[in-house]
């Protein structure tokens, strides 16, 4: 750093301190507040997500910040939700008002999302949501949301496809089905979603279960279900109940012909940690997985894991890709203007390259700020040696060369 | 019926854990009037010490009861000594010592996000050789680190009652929760006992972590479930009854697991908070307490 770029710095600094509108035409950081819940229950799938973010940032001002605006930096600045809707409210009125931010991404888990986005939508602030799948986030006519993965609704049409097509493969019989689910808007969402789907395809509806996320002990959730004796479980959990549940079905000697998990957590690095073999044969629906054949993926996830440790996940990679996305509309809006940003976000179509390495080629919003082209997979857990493999299977197009998933799964 | 019998059963086995972390609770509250918010946390920290003993050792987790038992009662005595007691003295012509309370939540955060900083988001489930085994007995399964945990916690509930009845130290702990100033006059250093109280109160926790690391998981606010529901027995045990808190437990396992059987799980918590809000109305001093003038 030279003396005159050390004093152009200082200079900056002071200016933003002073909170003076010094800046607006030439604008030398973009300011992108992110909630995110750092804490609580869902911090692992925070934390995840922020260091995506950190990784993708990094990348994007090494290379030269946002070109259209003279090279400005992009900075990300943190709000904890601790996965409270509240805490999020209060966080966006501070990020959006003390901390002037340009745009806001977050917030994971949908009821904080829901509340908050409407907070950015009331300031005309653009909100990029990653994930949450929540399908009335993007329903409600609002100009300034937009978000990357799929919406809840298609989560559990694809389930259901799924369960579909592997009957028919290999034709097993299908009859009972049963539900268990966090307690919160996720998922009761899905529940919903669940639901219907299965009256529309004529199953059984044995066990309809939510349960309280923090709950110390599921045991009687799992009583309930070796009762109700179903073919296929669906769940919708969070890492820690996901693994409480998982590992009493185990050791509880629940058999079932199938359990389809929902992503969150059961595609958690921790959950497959703590449940370990327990977790084998689980169908798992996700919107990334480590093992697509897609650009970049290997070398962008090597370079994730040796950074922290852990492969990318579908949370963290929509969370890179929103990074991505982010700094291509500022190069295509060329301004912080909202009203610009905005333009900019609805007119996406951001292919290939950076964003790759998502599971479909394009991020391109619709009329109500959803991406169209959100799709999903299912995968498979299996034993590999001593790690606990995540094989793609479905849609058969995509499924890992030469694997058969297990359908139904062995007894226990 | 055998569904009913199971969960019955189930209900005690986890009811008996959560009613040892009541106890230390209820200890520390009848020995120093204080509510201890970080009780939670002191488990947390239980729970990860006897983690690493059981991953890093091999150890097994009820032989690691010898190492993070002494290691808590260690960590709460200092605790006491070092955090808690300057604003105890700082406090001393104070009738009723809130800070003391807001110190006690001070500590909570603290080790809460210690934990997270230290340790990570992560979950962590310790794999030792009790891990997964089942007890069946007419197609109803029991756990066996279960079985094993809540026979630990009724070892640990009838000594420390022997030990207070009986033993000068626990003598000189009951003198001081009946009445601070006579039992000074006796020359029972009170803040010595307070210390021991404490330690007490943390080695129970201690105690907690070990019997529930062989089949539950570790996480910074693991400690959080587990405090609620250690102020909702205490205060439905009577609060400074270790009888009542062990019972208070039994109690509230059983309708957490029995009342799942029969109603949405999402409701038992409902129904606990219920049984509290109705145990406050109808006998505010517990099924054991007795009546305490503050």
């Amino acid at each position: 750093m030279t003396w005159s770029s050390k004093f152009m710095a200082a200079a900056a600094a002071l200016t933003l301190t002073l909170g003076t509108a010094g800046f607006g035409a030439a604008a030398d950081v973009v300011k992108i507040g992110n909630i995110e819940p750092l804490s609580g229950p869902s911090a692992a799938v925070g934390i995840q997500g922020q260091k995506a973010r950190e990784m993708a940032v990094e990348e994007i001002n090494a290379a030269g910040g946002i070109k259209s605006l003279g090279g400005a930096k992009l900075e990300l600045l943190y709000a904890d939700s601790k996965g409270d809707p509240t805490t999020g409210v209060t966080e966006a009125e501070r990020m959006i008002n003390s901390e002037k931010v340009h745009l806001l991404t977050g917030c994971w888990n949908s009821a904080v999302t829901y509340p908050t986005t409407q907070v950015a939508e009331r300031y005309g602030v653009p909100f990029i949501v990653p994930v949450s799948v929540r399908d009335t986030i993007t329903e409600r006519g609002f100009k300034n949301v937009f978000r990357i993965a799929a919406k809840d609704s298609w989560w559990t049409r694809d389930q259901f496809q799924f369960l579909k097509d592997m009957q028919q493969e290999f034709g097993a019989e299908v009859k009972k089905v049963a539900f268990v689910y966090e307690n919160g808007d996720w998922g009761t969402g899905f529940a919903e979603g669940w639901r219907k789907l299965a009256k529309a395809a004529g199953y059984e509806v044995v066990l309809d279960e939510p349960y309280p996320s923090t709950a110390s002990d599921l045991t009687p959730v799992v009583i309930k279900l070796k009762r109700a004796k179903p073919d296929v479980v669906f769940m919708t959990s969070n890492a820690a109940d996901a693994i409480l549940l998982t590992n009493t079905m185990a050791e509880m000697k629940v058999n079932v012909k199938a359990i389809i998990t929902s992503g969150g957590g059961h595609a958690d690095p921790s959950f497959i940690a703590a449940a370990g073999k327990n977790a084998e044969y689980l169908f798992d629906i996700v919107e990334w997985e480590t093992d697509l054949n897609r650009p970049g993926l290997k070398e962008v996830n090597a370079k994730f894991n040796a950074k922290n440790g852990q492969n990318l996940n579908g949370e963290s990679v929509d969370a890179y890709a929103a990074m991505y996305l982010i700094k291509d509309v500022l190069e295509r809006a060329g301004s912080l203007e909202p009203g610009k940003i905005r333009e900019a976000l609805a007119s996406t179509k951001l292919c290939g390259g950076d964003v790759g390495l998502l599971a479909y080629d394009c991020i391109e919003f619709d009329e109500s700020g959803q991406n169209q082209n959100a799709s999903l997979v299912v995968v498979q857990l299996r034993q590999n040696g001593e790690t606990m493999d995540r094989i793609t299977v479905w849609p058969k197009n995509v499924r890992r060369d030469g694997y058969t998933p297990v359908f139904p799964q062995p007894a226990k | 019926m055998l569904g009913f019998i199971e969960s019955l059963l189930n209900g005690i086995l986890m009811g008996s854990i959560y009613g040892l972390t009541a106890v230390g609770l209820t200890l520390i509250f009848g020995v120093m009037k204080v509510i201890n918010f970080a009780h939670g946390s002191i488990l947390m920290v239980g729970m990860y010490a006897a983690y690493w003993v059981v991953t890093k050792t091999g150890m097994n987790p009820y032989l690691a009861l010898l190492v993070v038992v002494p290691f808590l009662f260690c960590f709460g005595y200092l605790l006491q000594r070092f955090v808690i007691k300057p604003i105890f003295d700082a406090e001393k012509d104070v009738r009723e010592p809130i800070t003391v309370i807001i110190v006690t939540t001070g500590i909570w955060y603290v080790l809460d996000n210690l934990a997270l900083i230290l340790f990570g988001a992560e979950y962590r489930v310790a794999k030792t050789s009790v891990t997964g085994k089942m007890f069946e007995f007419m197609e109803m399964y029991f756990l066996v680190p279960k079985l094993i945990g809540a026979g630990i916690t009724l070892l640990c509930g009838v000594y420390l009652y022997w030990f207070l009845k009986h033993s000068r130290t626990g003598k000189a702990i009951r003198a001081t929760s009946l009445d601070r100033e006579a039992a000074t006059l006796m020359g029972i250093k009170q803040s010595q006992i307070y210390n021991i109280a404490f330690g007490l109160g943390a080695a129970c926790c201690g105690v907690a972590a070990c019997v529930l690391i062989p089949f539950y998981y570790v996480y910074p606010t693991v400690g959080v479930p587990f405090d609620i529901k250690a102020f909702v027995i205490v205060v439905l045990g009577g609060l400074g009854s270790i009888p009542g808190a062990i019972l208070g437990g039994i109690i509230i396992g059983i309708i957490e697991t029995v009342g799942a059987q029969f109603m949405a799980a999402t409701w038992t918590e409902l129904l606990i908070y219920a049984v509290f809000l109705v145990v406050l109305f109808v006998k505010p001093s517990g099924l054991f307490g007795l009546r305490q003038d503050f």
